[in-house]
């Protein structure tokens, strides 16, 4: 077990050198710089000698390829650099904002199964059914709407019907008050979630309708077990594996593409931490945000191969 | 595995497109796709109640009515005809993305996973540099780099889906490779690349097909996403995404701005799905008998 | 599963029962909630309009603007400028205190102007103040500032927060970039980029107020939620840049919408430097071909006013003056036929995808009205850096810009349009006339004699068209009926919060 956990994480390195190439290049190529980003056209004002002191504020004064090498020799050492307009470092700020989107793409998570999970399995055993016709149905409007615009119109209803509106700018965390916390991460959870419940329901459906047709589920009916029973004890058990890659996948997803609906419901999430540092041009923060990305990516694909252990007796990784 | 059914044949028969009919979901799919196709044909070649882009100043902001069967914009610009000129962008940016990513990330995925070893690991380790790489970041980035539009927002959006489609295509052809035919037919002689895209591709076929009618859902919804940040197909074009997010300020005012490039999405979105879930209903052997 | 459905059961209720305002600050508390954040602390390097909303609260410039643009008394009491206006005497206001509850002296006011003189600050507004040859302090309460020439814009120009006065201690080894030590009306408690800043009420300041105990600024980033967060209560005050979504509040009973002319314009700027836009007639065909209140009316349902060059109350002149701001299209084609190009021809536009969030429209309604007369506009929408790179390059055919206002003429053009205007690479276009009237102006100070020098310059800017001004439209801040105080600003500042009284707020 520990030496196939040792081999997952060696062999995941070149991935993360690749991100880290990549994000370094994308961020330099796309025009203008922390200069520009912060003075906007007032920049034109600056005389050569203002603009050489304030490249050299912002560590741009050296040549791109030296400031990879001592970024990422840095960053091998844990210290991702230092954003100048937040005051602080960069990894304090990720691991300060990442819960807030962690927690956002578990609660969608857990909306999306406890919503798509019963709907597919039911969809499954009445399949072609007046009920199967509604589940996919509700699953096809929830993969169909943009999350943009179910956040707008929950925002619309909750504003201007209920005159309530939880996300206005003073988001508080789970610890601080978890109560006020969680009336904040319900909505932009459903928002998130609707969709993904959609894609649950689908894909528990279509394997369920699978496995439904295996030889040994037929064995079982035919041993005489009761459907309920069949259903839960042997054929669910095999169903759920697609089910676990997806949310894998789409942990994966969520975990570095929130932004759209922290920027709706005003969360001060890492999706947001990331896209005013492409627009404020902070290098750093961007690259190391990424960086951090990544790596939750790997551990997320390797705790979903765990877990295809957990659900089936036959996967062992040793 | 009782029977090695070949769905490129499959789809060759008469019978296949009776049988997709006969199936609920790829009945309604195929005629809401089909209709789609008419209406974004219509829209590009410009039969169109009014130009899509022509401004009527005086007129913006018009509810429907006869003259403007969904009103008007801020512009006065007929609603209809935009949605007609959005089908044909959204169409072509679903099908552009989709074309590319499928096409190099099924062949990357099969090569990878037919010829194994360290061409494998090259392959699905590049392709891991991007899927962990945030999408919508990617996305962003692609967009600022090359300029936003319609073009470089399909680009965007078939880097992203490339290492899905690479995924999805790797896994049955190592599933496949060890199978009796494929063993028979190399001990033959036959050549490596034709057994590959000849024997094992109408094999794994199905999943693939699937996987396609969901990358063109949610290479709309991208686009849908891409146009709210101001990235996707530019002014004065239109898209479905483009309408959406420009009607976000509007349509407390004109609710016509927001619902009917709204339905159209979703009936785009909705008419990919059912297609795929028909397609994979008739192509899956494993799923014949139970209709 | 029978577990999630628990936790889900529980989320659930938590978050439907919890759905109840909560109020999380004292009840004198003033909440506001805007989409864009300071991009830094440092008065002197920040020049986004989003950075001078918070920093004009917590740092004071020694003169400040009335609400009709008119100079006021502020750090300083008084002043003078000699004869021949090469001197300008100012005497400071007593008793005045730094928030870590230093004196405010002469000292600080000649340490404030070197420290914006000095290269290596890289201070934004230092353009405006090198007429400052040397200052002296002859006493605590008097500066002197010697000019090197005729410097009457100067005093608009030390309106700005660009030269707010910061001590001399911080001056000279401050850190700029975490604290913030000025003479306002509110010290600042924190500051989470992008998030929240608080700020307390200055018991000390020298002038009547402030009422309420602490400003809490919260950072929405999108506009939409923004006006939710209004109609939900949960916000008192709130700066709205979108036009489509302040207006919604024009029929809403509940909140109040205020709006002021702003002095910000919004402009066509065309590129001389290029051809076709190289030859006089070209341009002024363009500007004979675009119906200005088209513009206004499309990208912003017509709220504002379509303007010259100057938006200053004080110096506008009337339209019909203007050449050509009646669309007159067959002129434009005899003028476009004069320039050999009857055939028309074809340009980018260069816009910022959401700065202002009217740049797309005005530029696809442009593009509308130029396709009447042959010229065959592509818009590019880029993101705003890319923008601001492309601008300051100059790199471009024409570009669709919301340019900022200043109280004085000569300080907002003479970048522009002066033969050695910083940013003559921006608008590469420059005459004899334009600059010998900006350097009369800049030495008159007779009111009425000012007036009509930039009457002219005006008209023959116009005439000459390097650029195709449009129009100026409106500050917009909401607020809760229970708001009062509050005085609205043609340059959208937010100092006026010392006035602010929160009665009857409830829960």
């Amino acid at each position: 077990m520990f030496r196939y956990l040792l081999r997952r994480i060696i062999t995941y390195l070149p991935t993360l050198f690749g991100v880290s190439v990549l994000v370094f290049l994308a961020i330099r190529l796309i025009p203008g710089d922390a200069i520009t980003a912060t003075l906007g056209t007032e920049a034109g004002m600056l005389t050569e000698t203002q603009r050489a002191a304030l490249q050299r504020y912002y560590g741009l004064d050296r040549p791109p390829l030296e400031q990879y090498v001592y970024w990422i020799g840095e960053a091998a050492k844990g210290n991702l650099g230092y954003s100048i307009r937040h005051g602080k470092p960069v990894l304090e700020l990720i691991l300060e904002r990442f819960p807030l989107t962690l927690e956002l793409a578990l609660l969608a998570v857990v909306i999306a199964l406890v919503v798509g999970i019963p709907l597919g399995l039911l969809s499954a055993i009445r399949h072609n059914s007046l009920l199967d016709l509604f589940g996919r149905l509700f699953a096809l409007v929830g993969l169909a709407m943009p999350s943009f615009l179910v956040g707008t119109l929950i925002i619309y209803v909750l504003s201007v019907y209920f005159k309530i509106l939880p996300n206005s700018g003073d988001y508080v965390s789970f610890a601080e008050d978890p109560s006020r916390n969680l009336q904040q991460m319900f909505f932009p959870a459903v928002t998130l979630g609707f969709a993904f419940s959609a894609s649950v329901m689908r894909t528990t459906r279509s394997s369920m309708l699978e496995v439904l047709n295996e030889d040994y589920v037929r064995t079982a009916r035919s041993k005489g077990l009761f459907e309920s029973r069949v259903i839960t004890q042997h054929a669910l058990r095999n169903a759920l594996i697609p089910v676990v890659t997806l949310i894998g996948i789409e942990m994966g997803y969520l975990l570095g593409g929130t932004f759209i609906v922290e920027q709706l419901f005003a969360l001060p999430g890492l999706g947001r931490l990331v896209v005013n540092a492409i627009s404020q041009r902070e290098y750093a923060l961007v690259q190391g945000a990424v960086l951090f990305v990544a790596l939750n990516f790997g551990i997320i694909n390797l705790a979903v191969d765990l877990f295809y252990a957990v659900i089936d007796p036959r996967i062992s990784y040793d | 595995m009782t029977s090695l059914a070949d769905p490129l044949t499959e789809i060759r028969t008469p019978g296949f497109l009776r049988r997709l009919l006969g199936n609920l979901s790829g009945a309604v799919g195929l005629v809401i796709v089909v209709f789609f196709l008419v209406v974004a044909i219509m829209g590009a070649v410009g039969i169109t109640p009014y130009p899509p882009v022509e401004q009527h100043p005086r007129e913006r902001l018009q509810a429907p009515s006869a003259t403007y069967i969904m009103g008007t914009d801020l512009f006065g610009r007929d609603i209809t005809s935009r949605v007609m000129e959005g089908a044909a962008n959204s169409l072509r940016v679903a099908l552009i993305s989709v074309s590319l990513s499928g096409a190099v990330g099924i062949v990357l995925g099969m090569v990878a996973g037919f010829v194994g070893g360290s061409v494998d690991n090259w392959i699905m380790r590049i392709m891991d540099v991007f899927f962990a790489f945030p999408a919508l970041l990617l996305a962003l980035v692609v967009v600022t780099v090359l300029g936003p539009g319609l073009t470089n927002a399909a680009l965007a959006i078939a880097l992203v889906y490339t290492p899905i489609f690479a995924r999805v295509a790797r896994g049955p052809v190592l599933a496949t490779k060890e199978m009796e035919f494929v063993l028979a037919a190399r001990c033959v002689g036959m050549r490596r690349w034709r057994l590959l895209f000849m024997h094992i591709l109408p094999n794994i076929l199905a999943p693939l097909i699937v996987q396609i009618s969901l990358a063109l859902s949610w290479s709309l919804l991208t686009e849908a996403g891409l146009s709210f940040l101001g990235l996707g197909t530019q002014p004065p074009d239109a898209s479905w995404g483009v309408m959406l997010s420009e009607s976000r300020g509007l349509a407390e005012k004109a609710y016509w701005l927001m619902i009917f490039p709204g339905i159209a999405i979703m009936l785009g979105v909705l008419g990919f799905n059912l297609l795929g879930d028909g397609l994979r209903d008739v192509l899956d052997p494993r799923m014949r008998g139970r209709h | 599963m029978q577990k999630s459905i628990r936790i889900f059961i529980v989320v659930a209720f938590l978050a439907l029962v919890a759905v109840v305002p909560v109020m999380a600050q004292g009840n004198n508390t003033l909440v506001m909630a805007r989409s864009a954040d300071t991009t830094g602390l440092d008065p002197h390097t920040q020049t986004a309009f989003a950075s001078f909303r918070l920093l004009e609260l917590i740092y004071e410039p020694l003169v400040n603007l009335d609400a009709d643009l008119n100079i006021v008394p502020g750090l300083a009491e008084s002043w003078a400028f000699s004869d021949d206006a090469k001197t300008l005497t100012m005497n400071l206001r007593q008793g005045v205190k730094f928030h870590d509850g230093s004196d405010f002296t002469s000292a600080d006011v000649k340490a404030t102007f070197e420290r914006i003189l000095n290269e290596d600050t890289g201070a934004a507004g230092r353009a405006n103040y090198t007429s400052i040859e040397s200052i002296d302090t002859p006493d605590d309460n008097t500066v002197v500032f010697n000019l090197s020439l005729a410097d009457v814009p100067l005093l608009a120009a030390m309106t700005s927060l660009n030269s707010a006065i910061v001590s001399s201690e911080a001056a000279e080894s401050g850190d700029f970039a975490s604290t913030a030590n000025g003479t306002g009306p509110f010290k600042l408690d924190s500051w989470v980029p992008d998030e929240k800043t608080i700020l307390s009420a200055n018991a000390d300041w020298w002038g009547e107020g402030p009422y309420v105990d602490s400003v809490e600024i919260r950072i929405i980033p999108d506009e939409s939620s923004i006006l939710a967060a209004l109609r939900a209560g949960e916000i008192d005050f709130a700066i709205l840049n979108d036009p489509l979504i302040a207006t919604l509040l024009i029929d809403d009973s509940s909140v109040t919408l205020n709006k002021v002319p702003a002095i910000a314009y919004h402009v066509l700027q065309l590129n001389p430097s290029r051809a076709p836009m190289d030859k006089l007639e070209v341009r002024q065909a363009m500007s004979c071909a675009i119906d200005r209140q088209e513009v206004l009316d499309t990208a912003s349902l017509g709220y504002g006013t379509v303007t010259g060059p100057l938006t200053i109350p004080a110096y506008t002149v009337p339209t019909d003056q203007y050449f050509c701001y009646t669309k007159d299209l067959d002129k434009a084609r005899e003028l476009l036929a004069q320039a050999g190009m009857s055939d028309g021809f074809s340009i980018k536009v260069i816009a910022a995808s959401a700065e202002p969030p009217t740049a797309l429209s005005e530029a696809q309604n442009i593009q509308s009205q130029l396709a009447e007369i042959g010229i065959t506009v592509e818009i590019e929408s880029l993101e705003l850096s890319v923008y601001v790179d492309r601008w300051l390059a100059g790199d471009f055919d024409a570009a669709v810009a919301l340019n900022g206002g200043r109280p004085d003429p000569y300080t907002m053009y003479a970048r522009y349009w002066t033969k050695d205007g910083n940013l003559q690479k921006v608008s590469n276009y420059i005459d004899d006339t334009l600059d010998s009237l900006m350097a009369q102006g800049r030495a008159e100070t007779d009111p009425q004699k000012r007036y009509e020098i930039f009457a002219e310059f005006q008209k023959h800017l116009v005439e000459v068209a390097p650029w195709i001004w449009l129009y100026n439209d409106f500050e917009y801040t909401a607020q809760q009926p229970y708001v009062s105080g509050f005085i609205p600003m043609p340059t959208d500042s937010l100092y006026s919060f010392s006035q602010v009284k929160l009665e009857g707020k409830g829960g």
